[in-house]
This record gives structure tokens, sequence and C-alpha cells, in this order.
């Protein structure tokens, strides 16, 4: 009887577990630089008694959270904060219509098989003052932000045409879900997963169909649309997984975050059966080395001495663990881990006008902690993180995967695991 | 994945307890649940605070007074004299710079103005070395407009029972005001943040210099968490300026732990924050390995384990309808059966159940079902036979534990 009345008196986002102790507003990057913000204790589980009662509660206010997910990790009660916080913007956006510019940032599919037709116009003219002037004012996309340039061949065209027909060979096989960065931005990224997993015996496969995994959508409210990707999506996780028995590998940590934990609890499309088998590269990469399956052989000249941010939604996924200790095992890397900042641009929400100087406040810390840990490059699991680190300091952002491919003798590795 | 050592609970002792290690050339991962109680901590360690209700001048000498079952006696007086000038170092070397002794109390002052026995407090706080003769006659307490974190008018009556002539002078900046803006945010924490840069600074020193009059010290809220910040202040006030502990969650207490980590992770140590220990797996009398709910199928596997998951706030110990538990491992607990005598009414009287904890030999190693587990150490506030808050000894055992513990797990590696 007694178990059970602790049972009746849980809601879905336990809110009522907050103690009332405050240490979430402590870490809260967008309370510290700006009173409009109620932090997140007042905007998530105290405001939720407010809005249970009457969803005219409901604050305006709360489309500055930047969903970073820090007051949940640092919650000693394990309140999940910004999901009571997300799941609030959800229900008050409700049959509202999202702005263009909100749908056009939010669409990096859309942006991305558009731009890739035309890279290189796209590269210079997203690039040109103009046009940064006309997406300032109309469009609200703040000056000083520059587009990730667009390559002008997709991931998946490259991977087609160069990479598909030699997979087969490999005596294991695993898929591969590369996001909308390493597609339309960045193939180099997923070139050098292909090349670091043939070198060591992995065959990599593109999933049935791939569409963006959502997070700006859901960011940016257009939650139907998102919902409609997340169900072929997690169609095409569950062919690889349960039909093809193959383990799902991803480069980004808030791609694999969504995959994992927001599609079940912010869209309702349950995940759960294939979740164990999606996994950052990294964890995959090192657990395999860690039981001995694989052997990395690096260059004997290579001396790099490179930062490491964790990520928000890294932390929050408690990963950055396996992203650290690959990297240690590259003996000529001087591997500096920085104390766990918020950068502040959180996806698409640096990119608007009315969030840059929030956005670039945020994030002095840690490009304060990057200068002064005198580093030839930074390493960041997350490609948002990248393209605000890269603006703000200058110095080059790699994926982990990129700086391990960079350090790998690759026909040793070959050799060494017998190929 | 191995560790040389892995820590359940990333407070006080886990991360002193993980520096201690990893300072000696340790692989150390810390598994922390979320933020600590350190963040409640206004400023101040204390070793040993009171006897039978009554203040402790030495907290040294006064071990010996202690039952068998304090952590204190487990580890020794001699041992405990000699660790207490290593945890200060530590703190030292961490940027915490602290000043007391282990040899003679101080009396640090508390946010509702009570004067309690401690032994060390940060060097920017005010502390009294002696109650008979105060450092000064005339203080000017400063209380800044709106702020919720401190009931100035309990704290000065306080410190006028203490023997001191009291003005009590409100204040405010347009930094501060800005802040009120936001009618839930007026706190420490929040007004740390606003108010580092150096114009900020003077815009308070201002108003302090204007204010303060005949006053021969002054006394600000801990609202300023950089020791850069306090010593820019410092300078800009033309009086002496002590800060003084405010309500939770505080800001030097914050500091503290950002420090701690930092330091920790500087020599190599992996801290996971927001993530926590599910379940060990067990090997005859030795832990193998344990699991967390983040890092799923890949146990962190290790040499040597310590448990420093705090009390029952910490959710290290866990009270249901029947029973008070260990929830990882299911450990022997210090702790009464009959679930009437846990508490007694007056929430102010000695509880029982703040002594209740983990059992241990003397080299803090955990027991189950009666058997010792070889390479499992409890440290902190999880430990049983003390009383953080009616004997005044949460940080000075949860310190000395961990520098116990890694101690013993150092001269076991050697």
């Amino acid at each position: 009887m007694a178990e059970r009345m602790q049972i009746c008196n849980l809601s879905e986002n336990n809110f009522e577990q907050c103690t009332k102790c405050s240490i979430c507003t402590t870490v809260c990057p967008v309370a510290a630089v700006t009173t409009d913000y109620p932090g997140p204790k007042q905007a998530g589980p105290d405001g939720e008694r407010y809005r249970l009662k009457d969803p005219a509660y409901y604050d305006k206010m709360l489309k500055l959270c930047l969903n970073c997910k820090r007051c949940e990790v640092a919650c000693p009660s394990g309140v999940h904060i910004a999901d009571i916080i997300q799941h609030a913007r959800m229900r008050a956006g409700e049959g509202k219509r999202a702005s263009l510019r909100d749908t056009m940032l939010a669409n990096t599919d859309l942006l991305g098989t558009v731009a890739n037709l035309v890279a290189p116009v796209a590269n210079v003219t997203l690039g040109l003052k103009p046009t940064k002037m006309v997406m300032h004012s109309v469009m609200a996309i703040d000056k000083h932000r520059t587009f990730p340039a667009y390559s002008r061949m997709k991931f998946e065209t490259w991977f087609k045409r160069h990479a598909a027909e030699h997979q087969a060979a490999y005596a294991n096989q695993v898929s591969y879900f590369h996001g909308c960065y390493v597609n339309y931005n960045f193939p180099k990224l997923g070139q050098d997963l292909v090349k670091l997993l043939n070198a060591v015996g992995y065959g990599v496969n593109l999933l049935d169909k791939e569409q963006c995994c959502g997070v700006a959508l859901i960011a940016n409210g257009l939650y139907k649309q998102a919902k409609r990707q997340a169900r072929v999506n997690a169609a095409s996780l569950r062919q690889a997984v349960n039909m093809d028995h193959r383990t799902v590998l991803t480069t980004s940590s808030s791609c694999t975050f969504n995959l994992r934990d927001e599609y079940p609890s912010m869209l309702g499309v349950d995940t759960s059966d294939v979740r164990d088998s999606i996994m950052l590269a990294t964890r995959f990469i090192y657990r395999l080395v860690d039981d001995e399956k694989i052997k990395l052989v690096f260059k004997q000249d290579y001396k790099r001495r490179i930062a490491y941010h964790t990520a928000c939604h890294m932390q929050r996924m408690g990963w950055q663990l396996f992203s650290i200790e690959m990297m240690r095992m590259i003996p000529g890397l001087d591997l500096q881990v920085l104390d766990q900042e918020c950068c502040g641009i959180s996806g698409t929400y640096g990119f608007k006008r009315e969030n840059y100087e929030r956005s670039q406040a945020i994030g002095a810390t840690l490009f304060k902690n990057i200068a002064d840990a005198k580093v030839e490059a930074v390493a960041t699991d997350c490609e948002t993180c990248k393209w605000q680190i890269e603006m703000s300091t200058g110095l080059p952002v790699e994926n982990p995967i990129s700086v391990l491919a960079d350090a790998l003798d690759v026909d040793a590795t070959r050799r060494a695991n017998g190929l | 994945m191995k560790m040389n050592t892995v820590i359940m609970g990333g407070g006080l002792s886990g991360l002193v307890c993980g520096i201690a290690l990893a300072k000696r050339g340790q692989r150390v991962t810390i598994v922390a649940t979320g933020q600590s109680t350190l963040l409640f901590n206004g400023g101040s360690m204390e070793l040993l605070g009171y006897l039978d209700g009554k203040a402790v001048v030495s907290p040294i000498e006064a071990i010996a007074s202690l039952s068998e079952e304090h952590p204190y006696r487990k580890i020794g007086a001699d041992r405990i004299a000699l660790l207490a000038d290593q945890a200060k170092t530590l703190l030292d070397d961490a940027g915490i710079q602290m000043e007391g002794t282990a040899a003679a109390n101080h009396w640090r002052v508390t946010p509702m103005g009570v004067a309690k026995p401690a032994w060390l407090t940060l060097k920017s706080h005010v502390h009294i070395d002696d109650l008979k003769q105060l450092p000064c006659k005339r203080l000017a307490l400063m209380c800044i407009k709106g702020f919720f974190d401190e009931p100035n008018g309990m704290l000065a009556d306080g410190l006028k029972d203490m023997g001191f002539e009291v003005d009590r002078l409100e204040f405010t900046t347009d930094d501060i005001t800005a802040l009120r803006r936001s009618p839930s945010e007026m706190r420490a924490s929040s007004l740390a943040k606003r108010l580092g840069s150096n114009s900020a600074l003077q815009r308070i020193a201002d108003q302090i210099n204007q204010l303060a009059g005949e006053a021969e010290m002054v006394l600000l809220p801990s609202v300023l968490g950089d020791e850069d910040h306090i010593h820019a202040l410092q300078s800009m006030v033309n009086k002496p300026l002590r800060l003084v502990a405010t309500l939770p969650p505080s800001v030097s207490g914050n500091r503290m732990q950002t420090l701690l980590r930092h330091y920790f992770q500087m020599l190599g140590g992996n801290y996971l924050m927001g993530d926590t220990v599910v379940s060990a797996t067990l090997d005859g009398d030795r832990v193998t390995s344990v699991t967390t709910a983040k890092l799923g199928d890949m146990p962190l596997k290790a040499d040597q384990f310590i448990l420093a998951t705090g009390s029952f706030i910490s959710r290290g110990l866990v009270a249901d309808y029947e029973r008070v538990y260990e929830p990882i491992l299911g450990l022997d607990v210090d702790a009464d059966a009959d679930r009437e005598k846990w508490t007694r009414f007056g929430i102010l009287e000695p509880q029982a159940y703040s002594r209740f904890g983990v059992k241990t030999d003397n080299d803090l190693r955990c027991l189950k079902e009666g058997k010792t587990i070889q390479n499992l150490r409890a440290i902190g506030s999880v430990l049983s036979g003390h009383d953080a808050i009616k004997m005044g000894d949460g940080t000075g055992v949860s310190l000395l534990s961990a520098l116990a513990a890694a101690q013993s797990i150092l001269a076991a590696q050697s």
C-alpha cells in the first residue's frame, strides 16, 4: 500500500520531486545573461503547478530556454526540468504556425538539398554583405552569423559513388546515421568515419531512408513535421537493427540524443526497442578497442595539443567519457578537458537576430577558457558548437572521429587487424 | 572500461578523494548524480563543533571523547591531525584559500546571525577567533535591496548579541536593480553572475564608501564568487570588507565545487555529471564493476571503489516505510530497526536518523551481510556514527575520511 501511494504520486514529468533547492538556477546559461528569462526552477517545476491549474499561466519567455538540459544534469533529485519546459512550449505552440525564418532554419534537409545543387553560388551569396543584411533585416537571421559552407557533393552521393561497393567485403557491418551536417556541409567527417571503420574491418551502410533527425524542428515548434520525420527514421532504424542486425552509428551528439531520448519523450515516437543499438561512433570504437576486438596504430610523428569541449547534450547523454578516453589512446595527443560550459549557439537559437547577443554572452566563459588552454584546435561531438566556437575563437574545431582518423596510421592499422 | 578507482558521488568527499588519487597518477572516474550539497556550504569547514551540546574548543583534543563508532575514532586522532593539515593544503592547491587550524576552533557567522564553531573559513569571509575579543566594535552590514537570500534583520540581531554595534545599511546599484525585473531570481547566484565586472564592483564600492560612516568593518552578503572579484572590491572599499554567508545555494559553495572539479579534471580525472550508479557486480568479497544509468551496457571496472553518495538528501541512504537502506549495493546499515525511534518530536532536537549510515571497519571498508568488502570504502556523509547538524562534523568527516581512504588505497597499491 505504501509503495503504491508513492507511485500514484508521480506525475509524468516528476515535477513534484523538486525540493526547491534552486541548484538548477545556478547552472542555467540563459538566466545568467538575461533577466527576461525566469530561470529553470520557475519556468519548469514551479510554473508547471500554475499551468496545470490554468494554461493561461504560460509565460511566453519560456521561448528563451535553450533546451541545453544543463538544469537536468545538475538536478540532484532527477527532475526532468527541461522536458517540463519543452512540453509547456509544445502545448502553448499547438495550432500556431512557425514563422518563415524559423521554418527555413529548421528545415536543414530542404535547405541543404537546394544549397548543395548550387553550392558555390550559395556559399558566396550567403557570405555576401548585402545577403547578410537582407537576412538580418527581413529574415531576422543575425548578420554576424555565417552559414556553414555547403558542400558541392552530398555525403550520400560521395558514398554511393566512391565507397558503397567496397563495403560488403568486410566481415563486420554497421549502419551510419550521418545527419544533415555531414550530408550537406561537411562530408569529410563521414568520410573519416568510413576510413576509420574500414581500417579495422567494419563495412559501413547507409540507412534505407534517412531524414533530418528533427532536433531543429522541435526547437522551432514544427512538431508535426518532426513527428513525421521521426516515424520515417524510426522505421529505418528498426530495419537496420532488427532485420539487418547492425548497430547504427552516429557522429553528432544532438542527433543521437534526439533519436534515442527525445523521440519518445518529446514526440511520442517510441524507439526504445532499438535505443541500445544507436550510439555515437566514439563509444562503439572505444568499446571495440577496450574489448580487444580491434587494434589502432597511430602515426609515429603525430603531435597535437587539443582541448575537448563537452557539448551540453553530450553531457546530458553522459557519453563524453568515451570520446575523451578514445582520444587519450592517441600517444601524441595532449588533450585538455575543458570545464563544461554552454557555447551559447544551441542549434538554430544563436542564428536568430533577437538571440545573437545573448548567445555570445553565454559562450563568453567557454571562449575565454579555450583561449587560456593554449591549444591548436578544439574537439567536440556537436556540429553547432563547432560553428559557434570557430566563429568566436578562430580556432579549428573537429569531431573526435576526425581527430582519431587524422592520427591513425591507416595501413599499419589494416595490417594489425589482419586486412 | 577499466580505472584504478571509481568513485560514486561527486561532492566534497568524492572530489577530494579523487584529487588525492589522481595526483598520485591514478586513473579515476567520478560518477555524480547531480550537483552536491557542497552548494549549500556557506564557506566554512567544521571538524568538530559540539560535544554533548557544548561548543568544542580544540577539535583534535576532543576526538578522544567521541564514541568508538565515530569515523574520527576509526581513523584515529593522530592520523586525523595529519590529514587535517593535508586537507588544508589540498584545498589551497585547488585555489580555495581558507584560514583556521584543527587545534583550535574559530567562529563562523551563519546567515541567521548565529556564531558556530568552525575549523576552516574562506579568507574572504567573516570569522571571529574569540567571541570575548571581537575584532572590532562597529560593523556596517550592507543589505542589498530586494535580496532574497539574507534575513538581514535576524543577522543584525545575531551580530548585536555577539556584542557588535551594527548599522544596517540598505543599498542598490543599477546592476542590482536590473536583476529585480525577474521576480524569482533575486538570488545570490544570480547576483554573482552580474557583479563580476570592475565597473559593477566600483558601483557597489561607491555605495559602501558613501554609507559605511563610522563603522570599522564592512560586511557584505557573499554574492561574489571569484576571488579576483572579491579582492578587487576589497581594494575599492576604504574599510576592511568581509563577506557573510547567505542562504543556499551559496556562491562560495558553488565556487568550491567548481574549483575542486576543475582541479580534478586538470589532474586527468573523469567527472560524469548527471549520471548515477545503479548497480554493482561482486565477485566474492570484491566489487568488480559498477553500472551507471547512462553508460548502459559498458560497466566501469576498477581495482578500488569508493562510496561517497551522501546521506538521505543526496539519496546515498534511502528510508521507506519500513527500513533504511543503501540503494546501490544493499550494504549493511547502522539504523534502528524500529521506525518509531528514527525521529523524535521537535525538529531542532537531536534526531537518531542523522547518525544513520553504512557500517564500515576501521579502514572504512563497507560490509554486506556481515562480511567485509575488501575494495569498497565509504567516505563522507554516507558514513554512520556522526551528526553533521548536532556535532558540527559534516564537512570534516567528508574531507578527512576522503583522505584516509585515498591513503589506504595508495598504500595497498605500492
